[in-house]
């Protein structure tokens, strides 16, 4: 058996689900809690640095405020019915979740001196996650640009995106660890999700308009021959067909601009 | 009598030069065609399969999707693109043109 299989099933007979170890407990109460983490889990510290980050940028959409969403990486992962949990070493609190699959989280100081992962209850690879900002009152599948500017940010602040492979459909760029400075690069290439499958995204800003050309949709995938062969490694591989990248340090685009969406399945 | 030598030449340059463009102009590329407009009129939303256009176009850049959708693409130089979508049944049901 290859190393990195053995180690994987080695890790998977010791794992123990912490939302089992405090089945029957009422929640918050200290558990002894002795599974290894899950290597899936998101750093609640780092997701705090998020948070902060949104705070300290919020200019750029004043008006919304700082969700976190969970989405599919899997046809068949089973997004109903999520627990999710913030778990420390010595307990595990619940997060509340929307039936849309987002959360807000707040602030412990437990759970940033235990250094605790915010978990759902679901195994490695089955999901990703994104921050979810949205100015309210915008028109139907439309979104505002300095809405998705401050995603970015905080979703590479809070280190949401995971397991890139280099040379991903061109994501070379090591972007993973340079932060949220890398969003605000003329092409940054992070992954925004649409509702439903699209086929057009246009920018919008007063009386100028201009549709993203198509290797800026599906995560670039028009450019790529081998597209499909990379897809297990994109935090995409579900949503490919939603995917699309924004020019979002093109200061000639204001924060206001609006992101129009036609979709695979709607009127033209 | 200067300046309408030199319109002349100019003139007579311009022509040669737009000869020798049209001489080598390279031919199309995979998924390349001459015009997007043209293209466009071409095919009909709501009818052509992926046959009739594969006729009348040639082979596009497929992105195909598990859902049975595909996004057929062509490229105009320098940089115009035709974006087709077929649904499942293999209709075309949009296009555009950027």
């Amino acid at each position: 058996m290859p190393r990195t299989l053995m180690i994987c099933a080695f890790a998977a007979q010791i794992v123990v689900p912490a939302s089992a170890l405090a089945q029957g407990k009422p929640k918050d109460d200290p558990v002894a809690v002795t599974s290894m983490r899950n290597p899936v889990d998101k750093s609640y510290r780092r997701m705090v640095e998020g948070m902060e980050l949104f705070e300290k940028r919020h200019q750029l959409a004043p008006r919304a405020s700082l969700r976190f969403k969970l989405l599919p990486r899997h046809s068949d992962t089973d997004m109903r019915d999520i627990q999710l949990e913030i778990v420390g070493d010595s307990f595990a609190a619940p997060v509340a979740l929307a039936p849309d699959n987002t959360f807000a989280l707040e602030r412990r100081a437990a759970a940033l001196k235990e250094n605790a992962s915010v978990r759902p209850n679901r195994k490695a690879k089955t999901m990703t996650w994104r921050a979810e900002i949205r100015t309210p009152g915008l028109p139907p599948d439309t979104r505002r640009l300095g809405d998705l500017r401050l995603e970015c940010e905080v979703g590479m602040q809070a280190g949401l995106i995971s397991n890139y492979r280099p040379l991903l459909f061109g994501l070379l760029d090591p972007f993973l660890r340079e932060g949220p400075e890398y969003c605000r690069r003329k092409d940054p290439r992070y992954l925004f999700f649409a509702e439903r499958p699209i086929f057009g995204v246009t920018l919008v800003a007063g009386d100028r308009r201009e549709a993203l050309p198509v290797e800026r949709l599906y995560g670039g995938a028009s450019r790529d021959p081998t597209w499909k062969e990379d897809l297990a490694y994109c935090d995409c591989e579900v949503l490919v067909d939603r995917a699309y990248f924004l020019p979002l340090g093109d200061a000639s685009w204001p924060d206001d601009t609006r992101i129009e969406f036609e979709y695979m399945d709607g009127a033209s | 009598m200067r300046l309408l030598l030199a319109t002349f030449l100019l003139v007579g340059g311009c022509a040669v030069l737009n000869q020798k463009t049209v001489k080598e102009e390279r031919p199309l590329g995979p998924a390349e065609i001459r015009s997007a407009q043209a293209a466009a009129g071409a095919i009909a939303v709501g009818k052509s399969t992926k046959a009739d256009v594969r006729k009348a176009l040639g082979e596009a850049v497929v992105v195909d999707f598990n859902t049975g959708y595909e996004v057929w693409i062509y490229r105009e130089r320098p940089s115009k693109e035709l974006v087709l979508l077929f649904d499942p049944s293999g209709t075309l049901t949009k296009t555009r043109i950027r």
